[in-house]
């Protein structure tokens, strides 16, 4: 295998982490996060840009040890690797930006057993070279974060009316409050829905492979 | 060297070893920081909770000075209140409460005038409740309610009623849809203010 990445395969890896094999609709990994902190827009965004920054880097670590990495203890480096970026993660928001930390509350540390980044160092870092392992864990989180947003868009739109806290015309006059959307079972029956919408997208793709 | 059966042990110990070094640096870089956000916070409820105009965009110097400038730690006619000065006249008391709410502890300060009965304000520095339900305790509408209110000079001081009661000088609604919290709060916050009511009176 080439240490060089070519333009193509670049353009492959980000395809799948965005579409082909997007981690929420396809894989179906990280779904806890997914439920816990999509009742708000901006918790959201923070808790994406946390969990894209660790796929990242904790792709890029496992690839750059992979060959030094005695195959038995992996999982437990991988674990080890990903808590350590994962608590850069914790550190940050408390000293800087501490209301954003009381708000996600114990799901930053959570982010250590978002299936996707262990996932993602099992399945892609831990056999391929660093940049195309780092490039395949930004462009996870880029999938992971568009399909959150999605959710967290409707559910805040639906629920409390706004969106990243700004009361939206029309959902926060006329619009009476579906409380149950910022609850976790809206969380579930929007996710479903949008897992159905996107699949139902893909399914052509799906029978050409057949 | 990879075959060798203390192979994977000192690799293993080797890797936490450096990562773990590296977290306890920044930690303990980040330590006065982290507390020094704590404490800010904590001085901004109980400025919030007392009838103090605050700027909209405060610096955190500026809060810390204005805290400072006008709040006193709680002496030993205050019952546990931090006091509230204006020169050297008392102009009110914030007192500390806190309990267990629905998901975690709530804490809060609720501010009293100098007459020790009349509410000037309540406010929560931290709190886990449900966002949209619980957490609108922590919204102005539920919290507004509290202005002005006093508390009851016998039985219990202060009380959260359900919503749709008939209310009196000394109780508010609840939220709407959140039981819990309401019910929790109600328990530990009539409780305080009824002791710290006792206690004033005694001294």
């Amino acid at each position: 295998m080439a240490v060089a990445t070519t333009k193509n395969e670049s353009q492959e890896i980000i395809l799948q982490g965005i579409w082909k094999d997007n981690p929420i609709f396809r894989q179906v990994l990280g779904i806890c996060s997914t439920l816990a902190v999509t009742n708000l827009v901006l918790n959201t965004i923070v808790m994406c840009t946390a969990l894209t920054f660790t796929t990242t880097l904790s792709s890029l670590t496992i690839s750059l040890m992979r060959n030094s990495t005695p195959r038995r203890i992996r999982m437990m480096v991988q674990t080890l690797v990903i808590a350590f970026y994962v608590i850069l993660v914790d550190i940050f928001l408390k000293a800087y930006w501490p209301e954003m930390s009381t708000s996600l509350g114990p799901y930053v540390g959570l982010i250590i057993t978002n299936c996707i980044i262990m996932g993602r160092c099992e399945a892609y870092a831990g056999k391929y070279p660093a940049i195309p392992s780092a490039i395949d864990g930004f462009f996870m989180g880029v999938g992971y974060s568009c399909i959150l947003l999605i959710i967290s868009i409707i559910r805040e739109l639906i629920g409390m009316g706004s969106i990243l806290g700004i009361p939206m015309p029309f959902f926060s006059s006329h619009w009476d409050k579906w409380i149950i959307m910022v609850m976790p079972p809206g969380a579930f029956f929007t996710l479903a829905l949008v897992i159905w919408m996107f699949r139902t997208f893909q399914k052509d793709e799906e029978d050409d492979k057949k | 060297m990879k075959d060798k059966p203390w192979y994977p042990i000192a690799y293993m110990f080797v890797v936490t070893f450096l990562f773990s070094i590296i977290l306890i640096g920044l930690s303990s870089a980040t330590k006065e920081r982290v507390e020094a956000n704590q404490q800010l916070n904590f001085e901004f409820a109980v400025l919030k909770s007392l009838p103090i105009t605050i700027e909209k965009d405060v610096t955190s110097i500026a809060l810390h000075a204005l805290y400072l400038e006008k709040i006193a730690p709680p002496n030993d006619k205050s019952a546990g209140a931090y006091v509230y000065r204006e020169g050297n006249a008392i102009k009110g008391y914030a007192l500390p409460i806190s309990g267990k709410g629905f998901w975690d502890t709530i804490y809060g300060v609720v501010g009293i005038a100098s007459d020790k009965t009349t509410i000037t304000g309540i406010y929560f520095y931290r709190q886990s409740e449900t966002p949209g339900l619980g957490a609108e305790i922590a919204q102005e509408p539920f919290r507004k309610q509290f202005i002005g209110k006093i508390l009851a000079e016998t039985g219990i001081a202060f009380q959260i009623k359900p919503v749709g009661s008939i209310l009196n000088a000394s109780e508010v609604q609840a939220v709407t849809g959140a039981t819990q919290t309401s019910t929790r709060l109600n328990k530990f916050l009539s409780q305080q203010l009824t002791d710290w009511r006792n206690a004033m009176s005694a001294i």
